[in-house]
């Protein structure tokens, strides 16, 4: 049996490779339960492909991943049941409303129907996506999908939330609701990860932070000790070794 | 500070022309390149067998080039215009008038396989024309010309028409139903031509023929110089109107938001019942056949190709297909449905992660198909078969009837598992309505595949009704019955073991080193063998087996163009049994080769 002693997630030498790029390059990750987790990188460092093998949506090449101990790939039934997943760019149900979607899915998790009835209400109201009650998800704004992905996450009410990018795009007032969503569901015990190029948001949030560059981790633990003395920001671009850039060059836009 | 930098004309064209090869270049990469070579090989072999017809049987000439026109009609709509590799919502920016811009899509639209293979089928009217001497070798010149920007301009306005105005379920269906009568004219479209009477029907379609665009390059070739001058002015004017046409549909296509093949809806819809398992399931995916205008199309397709192609044989008072509607209704609406799962895109991570799922959208995609098409066969084959007055067929309706809908059922749940082709994201669509952006190569495949076993699995039914006309209701309700429960089971075991390598291959496209085998895999020369095999392998196997075979047992004079009954009565049923065979044998090459090649080379890798 899963104990609170286990790790929210931990993964052991994570790799992936499509074609002749190596995405993933052997990640070890340990989430500590009840932690609020910030996973940071630059573009294309590889938080999208570990966070997928992570909850079982990607095969990996090699290593494995834990749920609260509970084998991802070996006891794939009852890892699903512990976790809340909003990936990034994948389609939904797309042909049915906010409300269909969630009651749909609550259904299909086996939830009684006046639970899931009462859980949609609230979500979409929360959410504010009970204005939009006759659109299809296929036509929501970017940011509405992030905000239907989350309620679906949250629906069942799990342990481990696992949350790629979910402020991209998002307004700045429903960031604001979505941010006390996540601290309460922390600080009521539940584990979170979130996958952010926002350094801001991931050290306003975070307790525990992990750095991610060309595939492989550059720097993992409390924020604190990642982050030094400086901001994470600072952190962050001595981390992946990169220098902004910006300065020269474009004479032509600025003559 | 700032230049306007307006490109001229013929500057435009250009670049759209580089960039549609430089985006051809690119994507000729392994599946892709190997398709493109097949289809191009195809072509240019079709290409230069109409040049041999301009040589050999030149009173056929109007009809071939129809044919190649009707290709360019039909193509964008069957196939959803995914050749629209220039989209032009990549140039609503640009600072030019819609005309300029349309006319240098046009361009861009010219640089490809396409255009250039129907080019080289179209020097069949310079070859006619030398018939004329040198001045119909000129005009045959031109009218190549023209004739192929016309084509080509059809194609592209039919295109833009589809993707602003099939905006509801009346349009959609109203497309499905045009394209089912076509597909049905093409198979059984002799018969109402028999109906009007033998040689006055020649003479007509003699007319018929040339009066379309692709046959005013041979009336030019045929008709006195000053006669011959005008209609090439007057094919330029055509070419004239359809761009100036093309860029106002453009204009407003990029203005109007896409909804992703979606119908307008007014409130909000019902509140889903209190169900679980298999039935919620059944309940979202009805939900989607009445909200997804690809499906109603294609539904539509199915079942206006069910109803017509009986129909043209009661113009020659022979009911004998009317009682069989229902069966080919469903046979065919099963053959537009197996691309289930691929056509969702990868919605298919929300079943993976709810624990347990699989086995419920399984059940549930299954259930919502029979609750779609069956009140509909059922119908079409009691009415069909009261109304033909044949009695005989009462048996073999009945007993094929819920084995047809049962095997259906499971083996588009089960293909939509083992053979899903990839498509676009619904919400990542295109302004095409009508395209699901998946390998139209490949979902012709699939869907030939569901033709040919769909009526294999109610053999045994068959058999039975042989022995005792009675004996096939029970085995139809039997075989039925277990093929959908069995090839549904092995599609949610599969969807357990397999769900996530198919989500994987929908977001990142097929692994490097693919554990399943695909026609991809093929040598090249077997590739173009099972291309060809699928295309043609219908020719000897129906219009020239089975519908003499049935014209010969019904006992219809009318020999029409089915070879056999042209031969002496001894050679008559050898010719039809070959012709059976060698469709049969197409189809068993095209479908057996790939497997085996495919497990052998797997073997050999692993």
């Amino acid at each position: 049996m899963p104990t609170h002693r286990e790790p929210a997630l931990r993964t052991i030498g994570l790799r992936k490779a499509f074609g002749d790029h190596l995405a993933v390059d052997d990640i070890h990750l340990t989430v500590p339960a009840g932690s609020f987790y910030g996973l940071v990188g630059p573009n294309g460092a590889g938080k999208t492909t570990t966070l997928a093998m992570a909850v079982g949506l990607l095969r990996p090449d090699a290593g494995s991943a834990e749920i609260f101990g509970v084998d991802v790939w070996r006891d794939t039934v009852q890892a699903k049941g512990l976790i809340g997943v909003l990936p990034d760019g994948n389609a939904m149900p797309e042909r049915l409303t906010g409300r269909e979607v969630l009651t749909y899915l609550g259904l299909l998790r086996g939830l009684p129907p006046a639970v899931v009835a009462e859980r949609t209400d609230e979500l979409l109201q929360i959410l504010e996506l009970d204005s939009a009650e006759r659109s299809l998800v296929i036509e929501y704004s970017t940011g509405m999908r992030k905000k239907i992905g989350l309620a679906v996450a949250l629906l069942h009410a799990p342990r481990l939330l696992v949350l790629d990018e979910p402020f991209e795009a998002v307004d700045p007032v429903s960031a604001a609701t979505i941010r006390t969503i996540l601290r309460r569901f922390a600080a009521n015990g539940g584990s979170v990860i979130i996958s952010s190029h926002v350094m801001a948001l991931v050290e306003q949030l975070c307790d525990h932070v992990g750095v991610i560059s060309d595939g492989r981790v550059v720097a993992a633990g409390t924020l604190a000790d990642v982050r030094g003395a400086g901001t994470l920001e600072d952190a962050f671009v001595d981390l992946v070794g990169a220098r902004a850039g910006g300065t020269e060059g474009l004479a032509w836009l600025t003559s | 500070m700032a230049h306007l930098l307006t490109p001229g004309p013929t500057a435009l064209a250009q670049h759209m022309i580089r960039m549609r090869l430089a985006l051809m270049r690119n994507s000729l990469r392994g599946d892709d390149a190997a398709n493109l070579y097949t289809g191009v090989s195809l072509g240019v072999l079709l290409a230069f067998g109409t040049i041999a017809v301009a040589v050999l049987w030149p009173a056929y000439l109007p009809h071939t080039l129809a044919v190649w026109f009707s290709g360019w009609i039909f193509g964008p709509i069957l196939f959803g215009g995914g050749s629209e590799a220039l989209r032009p919502e990549y140039f609503s920016m640009l600072p030019a008038t819609p005309g300029r811009i349309a006319a240098a899509l046009l361009a861009g639209a010219f640089a490809g396989p396409a255009p250039a293979v129907n080019l080289i089928a179209l020097l069949s009217l310079p070859v006619y024309g030398w018939r004329f001497g040198p001045a119909g070798v000129l005009i045959g010149l031109g009218a190549a010309v023209t004739t192929l920007i016309t084509m080509v301009m059809v194609s592209r306005v039919i295109v833009a028409l589809i993707g602003l105005f099939v905006r509801s379920r009346a349009t959609a269906a109203a497309v499905g139903i045009a394209i089912g009568t076509a597909i049905a004219l093409c198979s059984n479209g002799w018969a109402p031509f028999v109906a009007l009477g033998g040689t006055d029907t020649a003479a007509w379609s003699q007319v018929l023929v040339r009066a379309l665009p692709s046959g005013w390059g041979v009336a030019a070739i045929e008709a006195p110089w000053p006669l011959a001058l005008a209609i090439l002015v007057a094919g330029a004017g055509v070419i004239a109107l359809l761009l100036a046409a093309w860029a106002v549909l453009l204009s407003r296509r990029v203005v109007s938001a896409a909804r992703g093949g979606m119908p307008t809806r007014r409130g909000a819809p019902r509140p889903f019942p209190a169900a679980s398992g298999a039935r919620i399931t059944a309940v979202k995916e009805l939900r989607a056949w009445w909200r997804d205008l690809v499906r109603i199309q294609l539904l539509a397709l199915a079942l206006s190709y069910a109803i017509v192609t009986p129909l043209l044989l009661v113009t020659i008072d022979s009911w004998i297909m009317v009682p069989f509607a229902g069966l080919i209704a469903i046979v065919m609406a099963a053959a537009s449905s197996a691309n289930l799962y691929g056509a969702d895109g990868t919605a298919l991570w929300l079943t993976l992660m709810t624990p347990g799922a699989e086995r419920a959208d399984v059940r549930g995609r299954q259930l919502a198909w029979l609750v779609v098409v069956g009140p509909a066969a059922v119908v079409l084959s009691l009415a069909g078969t009261l109304v033909s007055g044949q009695a005989w067929a009462w048996p073999w309706v009945l007993g094929l009837l819920p084995a047809l809908l049962g095997g259906a059922a499971g083996l588009i749940v089960l293909l939509g598992v083992t053979s899903l082709v990839p498509g676009t994201d619904p919400h990542k669509r295109g302004g095409n309505p009508l395209s699901t952006g998946a390998d139209e190569t490949a979902e012709t495949s699939v869907a030939w595949l569901v033709l040919i076993a769909v009526p294999a699995t109610a053999l045994p039914t068959a058999g039975a009704i042989l022995l005792h006309p009675w004996a096939g209701i029970a085995t139809g309700v039997l075989t039925g019955a277990l093929s959908a429960w069995g090839l549904g089971r092995i599609a949610h075991r599969r969807l357990e073991n397999h769900g996530i390598d198919l989500l994987n291959l929908m977001k990142h496209g097929p692994a490097p080193q693919a554990d399943k085998p695909t026609t991809a895999d093929l040598p090249i020369q077997h590739r173009i063998g099972v291309t060809i095999s699928y295309l043609i392998a219908w020719l000897p196997l129906f219009p020239q087996g089975l519908v003499p075979m049935v014209m010969k047992i019904v006992g219809i004079e009318d020999r029409g163009w089915f070879l056999a009954l042209h031969l002496p009565p001894v050679w008559q049923w050898p010719t039809i049994i070959f012709m059976i065979a060698l469709g049969l044998l197409m189809y068993g090459y095209a479908i057996l080769i790939p497997m085996r090649l495919g497990s052998s080379s797997s073997a050999a890798t692993s």
